[in-house]
C-alpha cells in the first residue's frame, strides 16, 4: 500500500508504504500531519494530489464505511462506543445480522461476537455494558469491532494515551498476536519509548513532510526526537538541587465525592508528582484544593492559611492552577488570546481596569509579557484562542497562571497531547519554578515525565493515596504496580 | 358511567398516544422535536381539506399524514441538514402550522373558528359484535374508532422497531453517541430524517383522528396543546412505548373525567379543561420525587 498525498499545507509530498504483518509507527509533533495522513488513507479527507494503492490496486475511499469494507479500520483517539449498549451490540452496530424484516438476529450477533472474542484472545464479556468497562477494555472493544469486520489494516491513533503502564503491555501483547496473524498495524504515537518497543519500522513526520523512515534496530530515542523536532532534544532534565523550604500546601485527611481521606504536603522548592490511572481520585483531589469541589472532611492549608470556606477567587491569590482540560476549564476557546491571557488577573490586578472597564492597553501589555516570556507563537493578541496550536494554547495558560506569582502551583496534566518540543519546555519551566522556591504539585499520566521532574511521587488508587515515594528511591515498576492497586508502600 | 368514562378515555388518549409514539422515535435519536403540536394541527387540517375535496376518509387520513409530513420535511431540512437549532425550528414550525391552517380555513372555506360540513367523511368505527355480550369490556372495545386500534397497534410496532430492529439499534446509537454511529458506518442524519418522517406519519394520523375521528369538523388551533402533552409524556417515560401507552391512557382518563364532571355535576368547563394539565403536574411531581430518590 502506498500513499502519495497532496500538495497542501497540512501534508506535502508524503509517501509511506505499509507491509502486511508489520507494526508501522508514525511519529511526529502535533500538527506534523500524522492524523491528516491517516484521515486521507481512511477516506475522511480526500487528497489533492497523489495516489493510494492497496494490494496493487489504486483506490480512493469515500469514507470510513468504504475503507472498512476494503479492510482498513481506525481506532480513534477518543473511544467511540455507545456506553449504554452491550459489548456485542457495539461490535455489531453498523454491521448487524438481520432477518428479512430488519429484525436484528440477537442470538447470532451475540454468538458471532463471542466467537471473535475467543479467536482474538480478548478477555471481554460480550454481554457487559460498554460503559461499565475500563478504558483499556473499551479500547479492546474498538479493536474487536474492526477485527470482527475482517479488517486487516488497523490504524491506532495514539492508543496508549489513555492507558496505565500495565495496560500498555497488555495492548502490545495483543498487537503482537495480530502482527503474527499477518495483519498490518499503523501505530501513531508521541511516546518514542513505546514506538521503539513495538514498531518494526518507524516513519517520522515533521511539519507536513516526511522526515525519514527507519527500521527499529537503527533508531534511538535521541535520533527519532532529532528527526521530529529538527534539533537535539534533552531527555534528562537537569534537576537543580534546591533546599526544601517551609510547607506551602498541607492537606490533612481530606474526603470528598470520589476522594477518601487523602493527606499530602508540598514544601517550597519541591515538585511533587501525582500518578494514578484516570478516575482514581487525583482529579477530585486537585479540585478540592482549588475549591471546585466541596470537601466533606479534612483540612486544606495553603501558605499556613486554612482555606476552608475561602471561595475560589480568594484561593487564586494563593495558587496558580493549570487545569487538565485546557479547552474547557483552562480557556475560553472562542475568545481572543488577550482575553484569555488576562483571565483571573482581571479580578485580582487593579491596574487592569479603569473603573468598571478593562484597560485595553494594559491587556495588550500583559499579553505581550506572556508572549515574550513564554515564547508563544500567535498571529495577534486579538486572534481567537482556539486558532493557536495546542502547545501554544498551553503556554498562554501557563504564562497567565505563573504570572499570578503564587507560592503554590497546581499543574494537572500540563503536557498531555503536546509534542516533544513543548514538553521539553514545560519540564524546564517546572524546574525553574522549583529553583524559584515555589511548591509544585503536578498530575500526570506519563510516569517517565513524573520521574524526570518530581522530587516525590504520590500514587492514587480508588480515591486514596496508596504510596508516597521519593523519586530517587523508586522505579517505574513500583509506581505502576501501586497505580493498579498492588501497593507496597 | 364507567363505560362512558372508559370510552372517552380511549378517545382522548388516542391523539396523544399517536403523537407520543412518533415522538419516541425522535426522542431516541436525540432530536428535540417540539413540532408535534404543529404536526397534529396540520394533520387535522390536512385530513379535513382532503376529506372535503374527495369525500373519502381513507384519502383524508392520507391528507393528514401529508400535511404533517410537510412540516416534518421542513424540520429535516433545517434542523438535520442545515444544523439549525431544533428548538427555534420547532417553534417556527408550530407557528407556521397555526397561521397557515387558520388562514386557509378563512380563505378556502370562508369561516372563522370552526368548519363543519355534512359532506365531511368520518373515519369509521370498528364494530366487534362477538365481543359485545361481555360486560364492560365488550362495549368499551367494540365500536371504537379505527384510529384507536391503529394507535394501539402502532405502540406495539414502535416498541418492536426501537428495541428489536436494525434501524432501532442505530436510532438509539444516534441518540446516545452520534460519532460512534458514524464511526461504525451508519449515518446519523439519515437515522434522524427517518425518525422525523415516522413522527410525521403518526402525528398526521393523530391529527386526522382529532378532526374526523373524534368529531367531524375542524377548529382553529384544534390540537390545543396535545402535542405539548405528548412531548411531556415522551420525556417522562424516556421514550418507552409501554410507558407511553400508560401515560396516554392516564391523560385520557383525566380528560374523560373532566367531561363527566362537566355533564353530570355541572362543573364549569374551564375547570374540567384543566384536568389533563393538572394530571401533567401530578405525574411530574412523582417523576421528580423518583428522580430525587435515585441520586441522594
Amino acid at each position: 500500500m502506498k500513499v502519495f498525498p497532496p500538495d497542501v499545507v497540512a501534508l506535502d509530498d508524503v509517501s509511506v508504504d505499509l507491509r502486511s504483518g508489520e507494526v508501522h509507527a508514525i511519529v511526529g509533533e502535533n500538527g506534523a500531519g500524522k492524523s491528516t495522513l491517516m484521515k486521507i488513507l481512511y477516506g475522511i479527507h480526500q487528497p489533492d494530489a497523489g495516489r493510494i494503492r492497496h494490494l496493487g490496486r489504486e483506490v480512493r475511499y469515500s469514507g470510513p464505511r468504504d475503507a472498512i469494507t476494503a479492510g482498513i479500520g481506525m481506532v480513534h483517539q477518543e473511544i467511540l462506543l455507545v456506553d449504554e449498549f452491550t459489548v456485542w451490540e457495539n461490535v455489531a452496530l453498523g454491521n448487524e445480522p438481520v432477518n428479512v424484516w430488519g429484525r436484528v438476529d440477537r442470538e447470532r450477533a451475540r454468538r458471532d461476537v463471542a466467537a471473535s472474542i475467543e479467536v482474538f484472545e480478548l478477555g471481554i464479556d460480550g454481554d457487559a455494558l460498554a460503559g461499565d468497562l475500563t478504558v483499556a477494555r473499551r479500547q479492546q472493544v474498538e479493536i474487536l469491532k474492526l477485527l470482527h469486520r475482517r479488517v486487516d489494516v488497523l490504524i491506532l491513533d495514539e492508543p496508549t494515551t489513555v492507558l496505565a503502564p500495565g495496560e500498555v503491555d497488555e495492548l502490545f501483547e495483543e498487537l503482537d498476536i495480530l502482527r503474527k496473524g499477518g495483519r498490518t498495524i499503523v501505530f501513531i504515537s508521541h511516546h518514542l519509548d513505546e514506538v521503539l518497543e513495538i514498531a518494526d519500522r518507524i516513519t517520522v513526520m515533521r511539519k507536513g513532510r516526511l522526515a525519514g523512515e527507519v527500521a527499529r534496530g537503527e533508531a534511538t530515542q535521541e535520533s527519532l526526537a532529532r528527526m521530529m523536532v529538527g534539533r537535539n532534544v534533552v531527555f534528562t532534565t537537569e534537576r537543580t538541587p534546591v533546599d526544601k523550604g517551609e510547607v506551602v500546601l498541607s492537606v490533612v485527611g481530606v474526603s470528598a465525592e470520589g476522594l477518601d481521606d487523602a493527606s499530602l504536603s508540598v514544601s517550597a522548592g519541591e515538585v511533587v508528582g501525582v500518578a494514578g490511572v484516570t478516575g482514581n481520585g487525583q482529579g477530585p483531589f486537585v479540585e478540592c484544593i482549588v475549591g471546585l469541589r466541596p470537601t466533606t472532611a479534612g483540612e486544606i492549608g495553603i501558605g499556613g492559611q486554612d482555606v476552608a470556606g475561602v471561595d475560589i477567587l480568594d484561593r487564586r491569590r494563593l495558587l496558580s492552577y493549570v487545569p487538565e482540560d485546557r479547552r474547557r476549564a483552562g480557556a475560553a476557546v472562542t475568545s481572543s488570546i488577550a482575553e484569555n491571557a488576562i483571565m483571573t488577573h482581571h479580578r485580582l490586578d487593579p491596574t487592569l481596569s479603569t473603573g468598571r472597564l478593562l484597560d485595553r492597553g494594559r491587556m495588550r501589555e500583559l499579553t505581550e509579557t506572556i508572549r515574550s516570556g513564554f515564547s508563544v507563537v500567535m498571529s495577534s493578541p486579538d486572534a481567537e484562542f482556539g486558532s493557536m496550536s495546542g502547545g501554544n494554547q498551553q503556554k498562554v495558560i501557563l504564562g497567565r497562571e505563573l504570572s499570578l506569582d503564587t507560592d503554590l502551583v497546581l499543574l494537572d496534566q500540563p503536557t498531555r497531547g503536546m509534542d516533544v518540543g513543548s514538553i521539553e519546555y514545560v519540564h524546564g519551566l517546572v524546574d525553574r519554578l522549583r529553583s524559584e522556591g515555589r511548591a509544585v504539585l503536578m498530575v500526570s499520566a506519563d510516569l517517565e515525565e513524573l520521574f524526570r521532574v518530581s522530587d516525590r511521587i504520590v500514587v492514587f488508587h480508588r480515591g486514596g493515596i496508596v504510596a508516597d515515594l521519593v523519586t530517587t528511591e523508586t522505579d517505574i515498576t513500583e509506581v505502576g504496580l501501586a497505580m493498579l492497586g498492588g501497593a507496597s508502600a | 358511567m364507567i363505560t362512558g368514562l372508559l370510552n372517552s378515555m380511549l378517545a382522548s388518549a388516542t391523539p396523544i398516544l399517536l403523537a407520543s409514539l412518533g415522538g419516541a422515535f425522535t426522542y431516541h435519536c436525540d432530536v428535540f422535536n417540539i413540532a408535534m403540536e404543529g404536526m397534529l394541527l396540520a394533520g387535522a387540517f390536512g385530513a379535513v381539506a382532503v376529506g372535503f375535496a374527495t369525500g373519502s376518509w381513507l384519502a383524508a387520513i392520507g391528507g393528514g399524514i401529508l400535511a404533517a409530513a410537510i412540516l416534518g420535511f421542513l424540520f429535516v431540512v433545517f434542523a438535520v441538514w442545515l444544523d439549525a437549532d431544533e428548538f427555534v425550528t420547532g417553534i417556527a414550525l408550530n407557528l407556521l402550522a397555526l397561521g397557515t391552517t387558520t388562514y386557509l380555513l378563512r380563505q378556502w372555506y370562508g369561516v372563522k373558528g370552526a368548519f363543519d360540513d355534512p359532506s365531511l367523511p368520518a373515519i369509521p368505527d370498528v364494530d366487534l359484535p362477538w365481543l359485545e355480550p361481555i360486560p364492560v369490556i365488550g362495549p368499551v372495545l367494540s365500536g371504537r374508532n379505527l384510529l384507536v386500534w391503529v394507535g394501539l397497534f402502532a405502540a406495539v410496532a414502535t416498541w418492536w422497531v426501537v428495541q428489536r430492529s436494525r434501524y432501532g439499534l442505530r436510532l438509539r446509537a444516534a441518540g446516545f453517541n452520534p460519532p460512534a454511529l458514524e464511526a461504525s458506518g451508519g449515518s446519523v442524519a439519515r437515522v434522524r430524517a427517518i425518525a422525523l418522517v415516522a413522527c410525521s406519519v403518526t402525528c398526521g394520523m393523530g391529527g386526522a383522528f382529532l378532526s374526523l375521528g373524534y368529531l367531524t369538523l375542524f377548529n382553529e388551533n384544534m390540537s390545543a396543546g396535545r402535542g405539548w402533552i405528548a412531548l411531556a409524556a415522551v420525556i417522562l417515560v424516556r421514550g418507552s412505548a409501554p410507558g407511553i401507552v400508560a401515560i396516554s391512557l392516564l391523560f385520557g382518563f383525566a380528560d374523560g373525567l373532566g367531561l363527566q364532571l362537566q355533564t353530570r355535576y355541572g362543573l364549569a368547563p374551564q375547570f374540567t379543561a384543566m384536568a389533563p394539565y393538572l394530571a401533567t403536574l401530578f405525574v411530574l411531581f412523582f417523576y421528580a420525587r423518583r428522580k430525587l430518590g435515585e441520586s441522594p
